[in-house]
């Protein structure tokens, strides 16, 4: 199982009014491992008020920065995102396991390529180390960015981006979008769908050229701009797709407190939902798994190993006490906040309440 | 560009998701099932097949079983990595169950899972010899084709390019059967004994298909997991099967 590294904050700078970018330092022995791969995102974990968060950001800076840096945009309610914009500061450290993700395509110097990225709002993070990287990395790339953001305030790297097409100049070329503020051509006013694509590729971009595009933004943005690229003609192993972080639930969940009471009796009332639906039956408090249990009541609920070791059967404690025989999976923050391997689950008290759904 | 949507309904209109963190709790639960049914159909595939190394009659052959095995084993590990982001402990994972063992060939398991071993039911039945290794080899690898090109669609991109990857190999596995099966066929008697292995897996390898109307299935296409429906697959299959067979002369 990955493991996480302290990493010491060197930097935080405003990048906008509501996001920063904050520049990490790995440890010396662990330079290697935090050796990414553009378009790569970290893991952090931080606990707050007791309960452990875990956020996924991507990594903003291309492989031959030198650095690691990721950039945080502050989400209404996000606790974690809060909390980076509004005190970490230099000299700070941050919990992250090492780079994961598969957001980029392998690197061919020889190879004259085009791609076209697609970002919406800070969405842009991993379509920036990949725009710095290809373009260092494959002199003959050329990459075309659509960049979506609200307004002018808003938009992430704006300098950085201009810098980048005087540095490549012929070679990088940026089309601003911005939903809520006129400019001078239409096209570039208002929310990208599949009509401003047909569009873009129409006068714009010529797509026959692509031979890869990155997309990382909000759900609706990726389906429209999938479906247009699709729809002329790019295949399904030319699209790659990030979904952006913020769909990451922000707030901290409040914990459950454990009913308490006698809980004398050899069998356990279950409440078991799954899709939606909700099962109520006994089983015997020991012997016999809560999967086991769930599945001899006609529940089609999720299992593989049944050993405690692949994580299918996961499944949440909502209320009641139970206690897993084996766990190979689940790491401690998710047991703490009430996750259980069903199939090694027993419980604990006379009435248990558990969720495949959260 | 702030607005989001619920991430079913992004599912359900055919969007992909990128990591384990925004993948929502029943998604989380299929897709672990379904790339562990993989990686239990490759280890049970690959070390079913390891005996057959040393049935094969010449060096090629002997070189084409080496590869597939394998070949197998590196495509479990491929998909096991995959489910390692997800927390699953890969070093004990492959060695839960003991992937060589086999029921009685007569068992009657239909498309039944049996117990904690999610490998799809053909790879609980025994191969008798190279004749029949091979035939299971061809009918399973065209079936293992098909099934690939519609995994190589799912919703999970990590897992769509793992799939991608392996496609091609799979795809090569089948052809090397073919290959072993028209060198068979010139032979009266081995052509006999290859019918008689056509007789014996061809129900089974079709039951791998699963139900038609199955409900996992609906819930699958719901998460963007499946988009083909078994009975369409299983067809796929046998127009496929049915004109290499009738090319031998084996049905």
């Amino acid at each position: 199982m990955a493991r996480f590294h302290p990493l010491t904050v060197t930097d935080v700078r405003r990048e906008t009014r509501d996001a920063v970018v904050v520049t990490l330092r790995p440890a010396d022995e662990d330079r290697a491992a935090f050796d990414f791969t553009q378009g790569q995102y970290l893991t952090f974990r931080r606990k707050f008020e007791d309960e452990e968060l875990r956020r996924s950001y991507s990594i903003c800076a291309g492989k031959d920065e030198g650095v690691l840096k990721v950039g945080i945009k502050r989400v209404d309610g996000g606790c974690f995102s809060t909390w980076v914009n509004e005190t970490l500061k230099a000299g700070d450290t941050l919990e992250a396991m090492p780079p994961m993700g598969a957001f980029f395509t392998a690197l061919e110097p020889e190879v004259s390529k085009h791609y076209l990225g697609f970002a919406g709002g800070s969405g842009i993070t991993p379509v920036l180390s990949i725009i710095k990287t290809v373009l260092s990395r494959e002199p003959r790339a050329r990459f075309t960015l659509v960049y979506a953001n609200r307004q002018i305030s808003s938009i992430m790297f704006r300098e950085e981006l201009e810098d980048l097409k005087n540095l490549y100049l012929g070679r990088f070329s940026v089309l601003h979008v911005l939903e809520s503020e006129a400019q001078e051509i239409d096209l570039f006013t208002g929310r990208i769908d599949g009509e401003k694509c047909a569009a873009l590729f129409r006068n714009w971009i010529d797509i026959k050229s692509i031979a890869t595009a990155f997309i990382c933004g909000p759900e609706p943005m990726m389906l429209a701009i999938a479906a247009a690229l699709r729809e002329h003609g790019l295949r399904d192993d030319q699209i790659k797709f990030e979904l952006f972080a913020s769909s990451q639930p922000g707030r901290i969940r409040r914990k459950v407190e454990a009913v308490a009471g006698a809980d004398q009796g050899a069998t356990c009332e279950a409440t078991v939902t799954l899709d939606g639906a909700t099962r109520i039956f006994k089983f015997p408090k020991q012997g016999q798994s809560l999967l086991d249990a769930a599945l001899e009541n006609a529940m089609d609920a999720p299992y593989a190993c049944k050993a405690g070791v692949c994580s299918t059967c996961r499944a949440k404690v909502i209320e009641g006490e139970a206690e897993m025989e084996v766990n190979h999976a689940l790491e401690d923050y998710e047991v703490r906040q009430g996750y259980v391997l069903t199939c090694q689950c027993y419980p604990l008290t006379d009435r248990i309440v558990v969720s495949y759904d959260q | 560009m702030s607005d989001t949507m619920p991430i079913e309904d992004y599912l359900a209109q055919g969007g992909v998701l990128s990591s384990p963190a925004n993948v929502p709790p029943r998604y989380r639960g299929e897709l672990l099932r379904l790339m562990a049914s993989f990686v239990d159909s490759e280890l049970a595939g690959s070390a079913g097949f390891a005996d057959t190394i040393n049935d094969a009659p010449g060096i090629q052959e002997r070189i084409s079983a080496a590869r597939i095995v394998l070949e197998k084993a590196d495509h479990a590990g491929k998909v096991l990595r995959v489910m390692e982001t997800f927390g699953a402990d890969g070093g004990l994972y492959a060695v839960h169950h003991p992937w060589a063992e086999r029921l009685s060939r007569e068992a009657d398991i239909g498309a039944a899972r049996q117990g904690g071993d999610m490998r799809l039911s053909v790879f609980h039945y025994p191969l008798e010899g190279w004749v029949d290794a091979v035939v299971m080899n061809v009918l399973m690898g065209r079936a293992s084709v098909v099934q690939l090109k519609e995994l190589s669609r799912v919703s999970y991109q990590p897992l769509a390019e793992v799939f991608r990857a392996i496609l091609p190999r799979e795809t090569r596995h089948a052809e090397l059967g073919i290959a072993g099966l028209v060198q068979i066929v010139d032979n009266e008697q081995s052509r006999a004994s290859a019918k008689a292995s056509v007789a014996y897996w061809y129900p089974r390898v079709a039951a791998s298909f699963g139900h038609s109307g199955s409900a996992r299935f609906e819930t699958l296409s719901r998460f963007g997991l499946r988009h083909t429906p078994n009975e369409t697959l299983l067809a796929d299959w046998q127009a496929e099967v049915d004109a290499q067979l009738s090319a031998l002369n084996l049905n």
